[in-house]
C-alpha cells in the first residue's frame, strides 16, 4: 500500500524515470545531434520533427507534448521555422520550464546573422519570414555558434558539469574545423557555379562557398510552381548557363525533373538536415553528403 | 528654366533633411509608445454561397424532435450557411498575447453585420508546477474533439450533426474554469475537469420558470450548473498518430418555451439532470511530407430525466415525467492529396431518439442520416474554398397525432475562407 502510495506520489509530481539526466528537446534533428555531442551522457535527448519531412510543415503530433512535459530544455531553430507547428505543443505542455522567455528555452536564431531580412513583410510574397531566411543551419560557420549557445546553455542549467560541456565543445570545434577545411577544398573549384533551387533553402550554403543563385522554382516562398513559371525558369536557366538545380527531399520533384530532362542539366537533391537522406545521419555527414553529391555531380 | 532645375534638385534634398528631421521628432515623440506590445491580431472571413433544394422558408422550420426543444429553431435562419444564395458566416477577430510571465491571454470576437459578441476571452496560466494548467473566461468546453475547434479548422463547412444537436449551433460554450494536468507518463496522458455555469439551452439552462397563476414555480439553479471531466491519450504507430479521449458532462437543464408563462398560450416547460458521455478517436496517417490521411470519429450519448410541465391555454397545468436516450455519431475521413487539394467524406448518423413522457414512448424517429462530402483546394495557408455536398436525412416536420415525418434536402456550399494577421498555429 506504502509503496502504490508512492508511485503515485512520484508519477503525480513528474519525478518518475528520473535519471539526474537533463532532458533536452530539439525540434529538429541536426540540434538535436550537436546538443547530444555537447551533453554526451549528461543529457537525454529527443528530436521532434523528421529529417526528411517539411520543416515549416510538422504534424503537431500530442505525442510531442508528451516528451515536451519533460523537458528542461527546448531548443528551437527560431526565426519563426516552428510558427506553424510548435507554439501549441509548448501551450500544452503545462511546462513552465520551457515557455518562451524561460532559461529552459533556447532560440538559436538569436545568436546567428539571418540573411535576406526583408524590408517590409507582405503575404503577398508567399511565405516569407521576418526576421530573414531561417535556414541558417546550411552555413557550417553557424554550427560552432549554434554549439557554443548550446554548451553555454547547458552549463547555466546545470553548472556541475559546466568544464565538461566546455570539453565537448572545444572537442567539436576542433572537429569540425577539421572538416570544414576539407570542404572547402573540394567546393575551391565551383566558385561562381550557378544554380537554380526549388526553394532558397540552401542560400546560407551556396553563399559560403560562392555559388550564385540564380533563382528558384518556386515562384514565392512556400508557392508551388505554376507552368508559366517554369517556363521562365526555363528560360533564365537557358540565359544564365545554369549548371545545376538544387532540389531538397521533401517538395514535390516533376518540375526540376522535367527543366533537368529537357535542358540536360544535372539534378541533385540535397539533404537539408540530419535524417533527410540515408547518408546524413549526423551533422558532418549532412555536409559530407552535400559536398559528395555537388562534386560527384 | 534654370529656377526649375534649381527647385527639382532642392526638392529632393528638402525631402531627405525633413525625413531626418521627422525621425528625430518621432523618436522623441516615441518615448512612451507601446505599439511593439500589441497583441498578435488576426480576422478570419468566411463566406459562402449555398444552393438547396427547399425553400428557406421551411428550412428554418425544421427540427430535430426528441434531441431539441421545438422551440429551439434548428437550422436558425442565422446559422452557418443557412440561407440559399449568399451567406456571411462569420467575420472572427482573434486577439492573442503574452500577459506576463505567469499569464496568456487569448480573445475570439465574431463580428457579423448586424453586431459583435464576445465568443471566447480567456486567460491560461503558464507556469505552475507539476504539469498543471489553469484556464478562465469564456471558452468552447473541452468536451470530445470538435466541440473546442473553432470553426475554420473543421474539415467541412458545418458541425457534425450530433454536435449540433446536443450542443446547439453555437456548440458548449461557457463561461468558467478549466485545471488541467498532463501526466508525467512517456505517452501522451491529460486529465481535465471543467467547472461552467451551464446555460447552454439544448441540453442544460439555469433559468428558472413558471406559468401566468404561479401554480407551478421553479427556481433558478444556482451557481456553476455543469461539470465537464475529461481524459485524452495519445501515442503514435509508426507515421500513425492515434488520439483518444473520453468526456462526460453532467447539470442540470431548465428551459421553458415563451407560451408557458403567458396567459391565453399553450406552452411546455423542462426541469430535468442531463448527463452526456462522449468518446472520441482521431487518427492522422503521413504518407510522406505532404500527403496524409486523416480519420476522425466521435460519439456522444446523451441521458436526460427530469418533468415537463405543461401550461394550456384554457388555463390548466400538468406535468408529467421526462425521459430521454439520445445518442449519435459521426465519422469522416479526409486526404490531403497534394500541397493543394483535399478531399473529405463524413457520415453522421443519430441513433437512438427514446423519449418516455409521463410513462409513455413517443413515436419519435431514430436512426437519422446525413451524408457529406467536400473537396477542398488552398492555394496557400492563409486562403481555402472548399466545395461541399450534403443530404440531410435527420430534419424532421410535426404532422397530426404527435407523428413526425422526415424532409430530406440536399444542399451545395461553396465556402470561402481566409486569413490574414497574425493567426496561431493550429493543435492536432
Amino acid at each position: 500500500m506504502k509503496s502504490i502510495k508512492l508511485l503515485f506520489f512520484m508519477l503525480f509530481f513528474g519525478q518518475l524515470g528520473f535519471s539526474g539526466q537533463l532532458q533536452v528537446v530539439a525540434t529538429y534533428g541536426y540540434i538535436g545531434d550537436i546538443a547530444q555531442r555537447i551533453g554526451k551522457d549528461k543529457v537525454e535527448v529527443v528530436s521532434l520533427a523528421r529529417g526528411d519531412y517539411n520543416p515549416h510543415i510538422i504534424i503537431p503530433k500530442p505525442s510531442y507534448i508528451a516528451k515536451m512535459r519533460k523537458a528542461d530544455l527546448l531548443i528551437i531553430n527560431g526565426g519563426q521555422l516552428e510558427i506553424g507547428w510548435l507554439p501549441q505543443i509548448i501551450k500544452q505542455a503545462n511546462n513552465g520550464a520551457v515557455q518562451p522567455g524561460e532559461r529552459g528555452f533556447l532560440d538559436l536564431s538569436m545568436h546567428v546573422h539571418l540573411i535576406d531580412v526583408p524590408t517590409s513583410v507582405s503575404r503577398e510574397l508567399g511565405d516569407v519570414h521576418p526576421e530573414g531566411n531561417p535556414h541558417f543551419f546550411m552555413d557550417p560557420d553557424n554550427i560552432p555558434i549554434v554549439a557554443k549557445a548550446i554548451t553555454e546553455r547547458l552549463s547555466e542549467l546545470d553548472p556541475d558539469n559546466q568544464a565538461f560541456y566546455e570539453e565537448n565543445n572545444k572537442e567539436f570545434y576542433a572537429l569540425w574545423q577539421q572538416k570544414m577545411k576539407t570542404w572547402e577544398e573540394k567546393l575551391k573549384p565551383f566558385k561562381g557555379v550557378k544554380v537554380v533551387e526549388y526553394h532558397k533553402i540552401f542560400d546560407y550554403f551556396l553563399d559560403r562557398f560562392g555559388f550564385v543563385i540564380a533563382g528558384t522554382i518556386e515562384p514565392l516562398p512556400g508557392i508551388p510552381p505554376t507552368t508559366k513559371h517554369i517556363a521562365d525558369v526555363e528560360k533564365l536557366i537557358d540565359r544564365e548557363k545554369v549548371q545545376f538545380i538544387l532540389q531538397d527531399v521533401y517538395n514535390p520533384q516533376d518540375a526540376a525533373l522535367y527543366l533537368s530532362k529537357k535542358l540536360n542539366i544535372k539534378l541533385l537533391i540535397l539533404p537539408h538536415d540530419v535524417g533527410a537522406v540515408k547518408e546524413a545521419d549526423n551533422v558532418f555527414s549532412v555536409f559530407d553528403e552535400i559536398v559528395r553529391r555537388l562534386t560527384n555531380g | 528654366m534654370k529656377l526649375q532645375k534649381k527647385c527639382i534638385l532642392a526638392f529632393p534634398i528638402l525631402f531627405v533633411w525633413s525625413c531626418g528631421f521627422l525621425r528625430a521628432q518621432s523618436r522623441e515623440g516615441s518615448a512612451f509608445d507601446q505599439s511593439r506590445y500589441v497583441p498578435d491580431i488576426a480576422l478570419i472571413l468566411d463566406v459562402s454561397g449555398v444552393g438547396r433544394d427547399m425553400a428557406n422558408e421551411k428550412y428554418y422550420s425544421l427540427t430535430i424532435p426528441g434531441f431539441s426543444y421545438p422551440f429551439l429553431n434548428q437550422p436558425s435562419p442565422s446559422g452557418l450557411n443557412a440561407q440559399r444564395g449568399m451567406n456571411f458566416n462569420y467575420g472572427e477577430m482573434s486577439l492573442y498575447s503574452v500577459v506576463d510571465p505567469y499569464f496568456d491571454l487569448f480573445a475570439v470576437i465574431d463580428l457579423a453585420p448586424d453586431g459583435a459578441g464576445l465568443e471566447e476571452a480567456y486567460f491560461t496560466t503558464r507556469k505552475l508546477p507539476y504539469g498543471f494548467k489553469i484556464k478562465a473566461g469564456k471558452f468552447l468546453a473541452s468536451f470530445g474533439r470538435v466541440n473546442e475547434q473553432h470553426e475554420h479548422y473543421w474539415d467541412f463547412a458545418n458541425q457534425p450533426l450530433i454536435s449540433m444537436a446536443l450542443f446547439g449551433e453555437d456548440g458548449l460554450n461557457e463561461i468558467g474554469a478549466q485545471a488541467t494536468w498532463v501526466a508525467p507518463t512517456p505517452f501522451f496522458l491529460v486529465f481535465g475537469g471543467e467547472v461552467l455555469n451551464g446555460k447552454n439551452q439544448q441540453s442544460f439552462g439555469t433559468g428558472g420558470f413558471s406559468d401566468p397563476q404561479n401554480i407551478i414555480s421553479i427556481n433558478p439553479v444556482q451557481g456553476p450548473n455543469l461539470y465537464i471531466g475529461f481524459i485524452r491519450s495519445s501515442f503514435d504507430i509508426d507515421e500513425a498518430s492515434i488520439l483518444f479521449g473520453v468526456s462526460n458532462a453532467m447539470g442540470a437543464a431548465r428551459n421553458a418555451d415563451p407560451g408557458f408563462s403567458s396567459a391565453g398560450e399553450t406552452g411546455n416547460a423542462v426541469a430535468a439532470n442531463t448527463d452526456i458521455a462522449g468518446a472520441d478517436l482521431t487518427v492522422k496517417y503521413s504518407l510522406d511530407a505532404i500527403r496524409f490521411i486523416g480519420f476522425q470519429s466521435e460519439f456522444m450519448f446523451r441521458v436526460m430525466k427530469g418533468t415537463q410541465y405543461t401550461h394550456e391555454s384554457f388555463g390548466g397545468d400538468s406535468l408529467q415525467s421526462l425521459d430521454k436516450h439520445n445518442s449519435g455519431f459521426y465519422a469522416q475521413l479526409v486526404a490531403k492529396l497534394d500541397q493543394l487539394w483535399e478531399i473529405g467524406v463524413r457520415y453522421d448518423l443519430l441513433m437512438q431518439n427514446d423519449v418516455v413522457l409521463g410513462g409513455r414512448n413517443m413515436p419519435l424517429p431514430s436512426n437519422l442520416p446525413r451524408y457529406s462530402a467536400m473537396i477542398e483546394y488552398s492555394p496557400t495557408e492563409f486562403s481555402r474554398l472548399r466545395l461541399q455536398f450534403d443530404r440531410d436525412q435527420s430534419r424532421c416536420l410535426p404532422v397530426s397525432g404527435g407523428e413526425w415525418s422526415q424532409q430530406p434536402y440536399m444542399q451545395v456550399i461553396l465556402q470561402a475562407n481566409l486569413t490574414i494577421g497574425a493567426h496561431g498555429a493550429h493543435a492536432f
